[in-house]
């Protein structure tokens, strides 16, 4: 009998209302792939409130949108920020906790 | 033991030198640690099977002496796609660009496919899986070379391990000293590799600062390759330094012997920050490539990781040929100093001897 069931994935996702529209930087990065280097991107805009929770601790992400400052090439508007990375810029959202 | 080079750092550790080696070469690592420093062995790219395998390998030479591995977290991540999809993605300009420059410098094609182009993804799954190994090892340090740690923190104290976290802006360093990071390495622009805008002397004194009080030792990263930095980086506060660069020559190094060359040969001017190699700045030596991307006629350099893979062939050609007139490395602005291949045992004495050195002025001035 075939396996039809589909592969779930990695993270459980979940959204923080409180959190949307917030003004916030990250300061983003990644491995380089196929490398042992990595490198730094920065990101500014608006978070849209929508979170990812990857693995047992959890390690939550945010979606960032209305990208003000993004890479030289970066032609997308939107990027994935792991909340330790995140700093919220408006003060009334500052006391939200960026992880439970 | 006493004396100017005795910190924190070496109590929390239980090292005799507070000299920190990042390296990729298992056989450094060993060499740093037996010889009375600390050693973090970069893990980035290798399977959880391959990272377990070196754990049990440096673990059988050093006597139960602590060691470090370090994994580099994402901290951002755009939309996912195949390798296809994105080779596709390459516009004909710069295609046209990388086939000039292969045939004014006559790159051979490369022997091996780059790993780049069997990429298997580097996401926060991977990430999670490389985790599980440093946690199931109970690795004593696990070092974050570029994303936050302040996610595993609880589970890693749980097991008995310690976290380092390495930042390049002093708001990172404040962020990971919340979150309780057990120490933080302050790295400036000089580094190899990826590195913030802000210079090591600049950060160091901001990110010690946001420590005072804390008890959290800071680590100074970014050129150190001589006494006389990790000198002036205790002076400037921090409780030892974090090198790399300095070890890439080193005999017990694996990097192939041309490269080696071509480090030993390097001017600090001969390290250049530029996207050209990945679409992310970083610290590499200069070389044809870089020359070229830097030109006027230059098309625009591609977002990551189109890039790296555009760059994927050139490298992996001066690799496997040994072409030391096209390689390129993550190399610090202290090349400068490195001028020779020396053990590292020798590399590790000649630093605490000349840093000793400088103290003895000062004390007898």
């Amino acid at each position: 009998m075939p396996d039809d069931k589909a592969e779930e994935p990695p993270f459980r996702s979940g959204f923080e209302p409180r959190l949307r529209g917030a003004r916030a930087e990250c300061d983003g990065g990644a491995p380089v792939v196929g490398t042992h280097l990595a490198g730094r991107q920065d990101f500014a805009g608006r978070l849209t409130g929508n979170y990812r929770d990857f693995g047992p601790y959890p390690w939550r992400w945010y979606l960032m949108t209305e990208l003000t400052k993004k890479p030289n090439g970066y032609s997308l508007d939107a990027v994935w920020c792991d909340s330790g990375n995140l700093t919220i810029l408006d003060e009334d959202k500052l006391s939200i906790p960026l992880v439970p | 033991m006493s004396g100017p080079l005795h910190t924190p750092l070496c109590d929390k550790l239980g090292i005799e030198y507070p000299i920190v080696a990042f390296t990729h070469c298992k056989d450094v690592a060993v060499a740093v640690i037996n010889s009375g420093g600390f050693a973090v062995l970069g893990e980035a790219l290798h399977t959880p099977d391959h990272i377990a395998a070196d754990i049990k390998w440096i673990r059988e030479r050093i006597g139960g002496k602590p060691f470090g591995i370090d994994l580099v977290l994402p901290s951002s991540v755009p939309e996912e796609k195949s390798v296809e999809e994105l080779m596709a993605m390459i516009p004909p300009e710069q295609r046209a660009f990388e086939q000039k420059i292969k045939e004014k410098y006559n790159v051979p094609d490369p022997k091996v496919r780059p790993d780049i182009h069997v990429w298997g993804g580097l996401d926060q799954k991977r990430a999670l899986n490389q985790l599980e190994v440093i946690f199931d090892e109970r690795v004593p340090v696990f070092a974050s070379g570029l994303g936050s740690p302040a996610f595993l923190l609880k589970r890693a104290h749980e097991l008995g391990m310690q976290v380092w976290g390495l930042v390049g802006k002093p708001r990172q360093a404040k962020k990971q000293l919340a979150a309780g990071t057990d120490v933080i390495i302050a790295q400036g622009f000089d580094a190899a590799g990826h590195t913030g805008n802000i210079g090591t002397f600049s950060i160091v004194p901001q990110v010690v600062d946001a420590a005072r009080g804390t008890g959290v030792p800071i680590i100074a990263a970014g050129g150190v390759t001589t006494g006389r930095h990790l000198a002036a980086a205790l002076a400037l506060g921090a409780d030892g330094v974090w090198t790399g660069s300095l070890w890439l020559a080193s005999r017990e190094s694996d990097v192939n012997l041309p490269l080696k060359e071509r480090l030993i040969e390097a001017e600090t001017d001969d390290t250049v920050y530029s996207d050209c190699i990945s679409g992310y700045t970083m610290r590499t030596t200069r070389s044809p490539w870089h020359n070229e991307w830097a030109s006027e006629e230059a098309p625009e350099v591609l977002k990551p990781p189109l890039q790296m893979i555009l760059s994927s062939n050139y490298i992996q050609g001066s690799l496997d040929y040994q072409r030391k007139d096209l390689m390129t490395e993550a190399a610090g602005q202290g090349i400068h100093y490195v001028t020779e291949m020396k053990p590292a045992r020798q590399i590790l004495s000649d630093i605490v001897e000349e840093a000793l050195d400088v103290f003895d002025r000062f004390a007898n001035a």
